[in-house]
């Protein structure tokens, strides 16, 4: 299995421009600025089933697409480097470890598109990587592989780092717009979508970090290769985050459709010492959980869909028999509060009326019916908020019910009435 | 700890502003720089940003309200953010937080009275894999257990 | 335009229209809180959800753009169960207020809840406590637990006036409206925010408690305090019988008139059109150097005819002084120059108003007079010196716009006490000018009366009275119309019916222009 992002010796530090040249680095760019028109960039990437890895997986090329083709106003691309989504921390070790991968995805990016300016919106967290980030820009623009004129082939692109400051809703890409624009994260009102109307007005590409640093080796092996790695309708590799109750929790660069029990029980080692399966959550906290009977599904987007769930951020969240099932449906709805951006009626309301009702229960205090009345407040919610937030804070709430009802029950006291 | 913006700081908050086609987009980085100087947001500070990025002292308040890592009163000298998500919780977060709150003998949303710690609980840090996990300032510190938390404390000045 | 379908009706909307605006112009309500027509749509609240065949998912009717047959139902179970989940949300953290709250019987809320059958919450965690009696501006209480951040209120401030005294802090369920440092909201406009809000947040410091909504007529009338002539609608409480003084006015509002106010209207106009309401003269008062006995209108107006006749025999209308008001209708100032200067010759004549103030980029303008246009139609100078027409008169008829605008007389009131004629004033608010003169009758207010006011872009807008005089007070027009016959002019209107209607109509006959848009 070839490593391709990660790419780095156990114990390594962050790759640095000669060592990143080393292994081939800025070839690809060089390959997509001299010898492909920018058409010929969006076919590839569009051919490779490449699907955006910050989590909704909306394919890129066809996103790209999307930018109409007018002079004038200038293009922007946003990378969302926001990484908010619990269980998931693959790009903070692209944008720590490897940084001039994305920065060559960038110019790839850019050159398809016809951008000259991108920002990187990096969670305020992160901030230790940022200023690496930036140094590594520094290192490019010197040499040549970022600014005025790439690799002397006459394309510009520039790479401004922008930092975000505590906001999971800013992960949403037009929340991430109002945020960069210095406002609050509110979410915007789609249509107009941002590749017509994003950042200051203009149109815009929004990434995720993994998704453009796929795009160096897809353009070095060509879109072919990169699907044959993947699945059908899904190419390439995706950095599985494991996290939870397992021996060795890390990041494992696997192909799309990679086998969760493979994933957790090879890879990761399995379960701690003394404790049993007892449910996942797969693709970072919005995605709906599975039972331990479950996990034999192929992890892309489209297997994960059809069992119910999603791969989302690919963040897996691995939960053993000593966790209460209350225990974890407490932390998705307290989350889920902590984050609504109170713009919209049902987000608002019903993220604080799911913690509300769930504390109580973690607190002893449940009633009959309680669960139900639950299930009813997120049936509320979904399908009706401004951001896709709302079904983020529904979906797993729903499922935790469904699959793990009997046991939520347990926390009632039987001799309670409903209030 | 001040309250108003020196005169480097409006300096760089200047420059920066220009960058971007509108100033208020300098919003989030100047407030980062200012927090970075300052310790954190006073209302006089807020109106010297207003003023150089061509907004209300309302818009930058709004922002400094919204985010969670702007601060409008100092914090300690050492923020200790711990992690209550999941994957922190299932690999005994909650312990960890006791165990802080037990040595510094404050609870989360405080202050100790000399100063020199805050301890507050944060949302996913992005460090799951090192969970539990906590972040002091910028510095982020991972599989941690109660051992690990008395000595982290004890190398901190 | 595009043709669609609304709950199985054809319905024909221009290109461009939201499905929302589409329903409205077909007759169709669509619920909804944070919509407002003057701001583009901000889709927040959500209750506009609507089912469009086709789309998976319900979409708001506020900023869907109707298409070339698109089915629209915006009754149906899906869209119910939507909208009562909103209101049930909103619900949840709202305080039962209605009891106490002014907005009760004028509310989104509660309208809305009472029409889907929301009777018994079913939230049963606890609430936030959050701050309810927060003054905002001087005449402003915000009540954060009923706020539903529609963000109405923050966007006026943003997208009208430009001010942005409020903003949102904080987030989710913590997210609440509030002020910078507590500067308060002191612009030209803020009454709006009362208006604009759909529940009882903010609220109107001179309205509170006062009285309830479904006591009060809204009436059509039009702002007398400058020269935009903003339409109002009066909110008219027609009195509770056998209870003293509980008939009147209670508040004014903004009426949409695209041509002329937007949607709103100013401060000076909302709440200086409370003033006149409640300042006013209500009783025929004469001194000794009045007509003897009994106040009445009979002897008065014979006083003051006898006045006149007197001048004119000794060939001293020169001294006769007439001051007019740019707040007389054009009805009245058309009689106004038919009695005083077609038909007695007077020549001393000016006009008394507030003084000019600054204009400002929104509705605001310099003449704090709502009808000089009209006036100077009807070739009257507006701006004639008033101490000219004043200094060496020795009779006074003076229409008065109190209470400013006969400030330079009542301060320096020496051209008035050395008259030594006849002097009348006709007010219908106290001008400070009462015990200079020997007779004060009194006139009906700007909400007593009907007539026709051009304002500063030449429109001409008729209106009607909002209810009828108080205590003896009459319209101008008919003091006018008795005098004239009193002093027996010619004119076939000072011998027919006593009315506006023939009074208009003449002024239309002989002037043309008051009929349409001027200019």
């Amino acid at each position: 299995m070839p490593s391709r992002l990660l790419d780095l010796e156990p114990g390594a530090g962050p790759r640095g421009l000669a060592a990143y040249r080393e292994r081939g680095g800025y070839s690809a760019a060089r390959k997509a600025l001299s010898s492909m028109t920018p058409a010929d960039v969006r076919e590839e990437v569009k051919k490779a089933r490449l699907r955006g890895r910050g989590g909704a997986g909306f394919p890129a090329g066809i996103k790209w697409s999307f930018v109409p083709q007018e002079e004038g106003r200038p293009v922007y691309l946003c990378v969302n480097a926001d990484e908010g989504e619990p269980g998931t921390f693959k790009d903070k070790y692209i944008l720590g470890h490897n940084p001039h991968l994305l920065l060559e995805g960038i110019v790839i990016a850019g050159y398809a598109v016809g951008i000259h300016s991108a920002y990187v919106y990096i969670r305020g967290e992160y901030e230790l990587i940022a200023r690496r980030l930036e140094d590594a820009i520094v290192e490019a623009t010197a040499c040549g592989f970022l600014g005025a004129d790439i690799q002397g082939t006459g394309f510009a692109l520039d790479v401004a780092v922008h930092r975000g400051a505590g906001a999971y809703v800013c992960g949403e890409e037009t929340a991430l717009l109002e945020s960069l624009e210095g406002k609050r994260g509110w979410p915007r009102l789609k249509p107009p979508f941002p590749a017509v109307v994003g950042l200051f007005s203009s149109p815009t590409v929004i990434n995720n970090v993994e998704t453009l640093a796929n795009l160096p080796g897809l353009i070095r092996d060509g879109s072919a290769a990169f699907l044959a790695l993947g699945c059908p309708q899904d190419g390439g590799t995706r950095l599985f985050g494991v996290s939870g109750a397992v021996v060795k929790p890390g990041l494992f660069e696997l192909s799309v459709g990679a086998s969760l029990r493979e994933i957790i029980f090879q890879h990761a080692g399995g379960m701690l010492p003394g404790k049993m399966l007892k449910a996942v959550i797969p693709g970072g906290l919005s995605s709906p959980i599975l039972k331990a009977d479950e996990i034999d599904v192929a992890m892309d987007f489209d297997s994960l869909a059809a069992s119910g769930s999603m791969l989302g951020s690919a963040g897996i969240i691995v939960i053993g028999d000593d966790t209460p099932i209350l225990r974890v449906l407490d932390r998705i709805v307290k989350f889920y509060a902590h984050e609504s951006c109170g713009q919209c009626t049902p987000c608002r309301l019903g993220t604080a009326w799911m913690a509300k009702l769930v504390r109580r229960l973690s607190a002893g205090e449940g009633r009959q019916g309680d669960v139900t009345e639950l299930e009813r407040v997120a049936s509320m919610i979904r399908g009706r908020t401004l951001c896709p937030l709302g079904d983020a804070a529904v979906l797993p709430v729903l499922a935790v019910v469904s699959k793990f009802r009997d046991e939520l029950e347990t926390s009632i006291p039987p001799e309670s009435r409903r209030a | 700890m001040s309250t108003v913006l020196s005169s480097g700081l409006k300096d760089r908050i200047a420059a920066l502003a220009v960058r971007y086609p509108r100033k208020q987009a300098a919003l989030l980085p100047a407030l980062h720089w200012i927090q970075d100087e300052n310790g954190f947001i006073a209302p006089e500070a807020e109106r010297d940003l207003a003023a150089l990025l061509e907004i209300k002292p309302i818009q930058v308040r709004e922002a400094v309200a919204f985010y969670t890592m702007f601060h409008r009163r100092p914090m300690g000298r050492y923020h200790v953010q711990v992690c209550d998500n999941l994957s922190c919780d299932i690999r005994g977060g909650a312990t960890v937080l006791a165990r802080l709150q037990e040595r510094l003998g404050i609870g989360p949303g405080e202050t100790t009275a000399d100063g020199k710690f805050t301890l507050t609980t944060v949302e996913c840090l992005g460090a799951c894999e090192k969970a539990p996990c906590l972040m002091i300032n910028f510095d982020y510190h991972g599989s941690l257990d109660p051992d690990r938390v008395d000595r982290l404390l004890e190398s901190l000045e | 335009m595009v043709r669609l379908c609304i709950d199985g009706r054809p319905v024909e909307a221009p290109e461009g229209t939201t499905v929302l605006q589409a329903s409205k112009s077909a007759g169709i309500r669509i619920p909804h809180f944070c919509h407002h027509p003057a701001f583009p749509p901000e889709g927040s609240c959500r209750i506009c959800l609507v089912a469009i065949e086709g789309l998976p998912k319900l979409e708001l009717a506020c900023s869907t753009v109707v298409r070339e047959g698109m089915k629209v139902t915006t009754e149906c179970a899906n869209v119910r169960a939507a909208r009562r989940a909103v209101l049930e949300f909103l619900l949840a953290e709202h305080p039962l207020d209605c009891p106490i709250c002014d907005k009760a019987g004028d509310c989104k809320l509660q309208d809305y809840s009472q029409e889907h059958g929301l009777t018994e919450n079913a939230f049963s965690e606890i609430k936030e406590k959050r701050a309810k009696l927060v003054p905002i501006g001087d005449k402003l209480l915000l009540d954060r637990e009923r706020c539903i951040l529609c963000s109405r209120c923050v966007r006026f401030l943003t997208r009208v006036t430009g001010t942005r005294e409020l903003g949102i802090f904080r987030r989710g369920i913590m997210a609440e409206v509030d002020l910078y440092e507590g500067e308060p909201i002191r612009n030209n406009y803020s009454g709006n925010l009362a208006d604009v809000c759909p529940v009882g947040a903010i609220t109107d410091v001179e309205f509170r408690f006062r009285t309830r909504p479904w006591f009060l007529q809204e009436k059509p009338t039009l702002c007398p305090l400058c020269s935009r002539g903003c339409n109002l609608w009066a909110d008219y409480h027609p009195g509770f019988p056998r209870v003293a003084d509980s008939a009147g006015i209670f508040r004014f509002r903004p009426r949409p008139n695209e041509a002329v106010n937007g949607h709103w209207i100013c401060d000076i106009g909302r709440y200086g059109a409370m003033a006149l309401v409640r300042n006013r003269v209500r009783e025929i008062q004469w001194t000794n150097r009045g007509p003897r006995g009994f106040p009445n209108w009979e002897k008065a107006l014979a006083f003051g005819a006898a006045g006149i006749h007197e001048l004119r025999q000794s060939g001293r209308i020169g001294q006769a002084a007439l001051l007019l008001s740019a707040r007389l209708t054009a009805e009245e100032l058309y009689l106004a120059r038919k009695i005083f200067v077609d038909g007695l010759g007077f020549v001393r004549i000016a006009f008394t108003d507030p003084a000019e103030g600054p204009d400002d980029a929104i509705l605001l303008r310099r003449e704090r007079a709502p009808n000089a246009r009209g006036a100077r139609m009807l070739g009257f100078d507006t701006k004639a010196g008033l101490s000219a027409a004043v200094s060496g008169a020795s009779t006074l008829w003076i229409f008065g716009a109190g209470p400013a605008g006969l400030d330079s007389l009542r301060d320096a009131p020496g051209p008035l006490q050395q008259a030594a004629g006849v002097k009348i004033l006709i007010a219908a608010h106290p001008t400070g000018l009462e015990p200079l003169v020997d007779v004060v009758l009194p006139a009906a207010s700007v909400f007593e009366k009907g007539g026709t006011y051009v304002n500063t872009d030449g429109l001409v807008q008729a209106f009607e009275p909002v209810h009828p005089p108080c205590g003896e007070a009459r319209p101008e027009w008919r003091i006018l119309l008795d005098l004239g016959a009193a002093l027996g002019l010619p004119g076939e209107i000072f011998k027919g019916p006593a009315d506006l209607i023939s009074v208009s109509r003449a002024l239309r006959i002989e002037h043309p222009e008051f009929l349409g848009e001027v200019g």
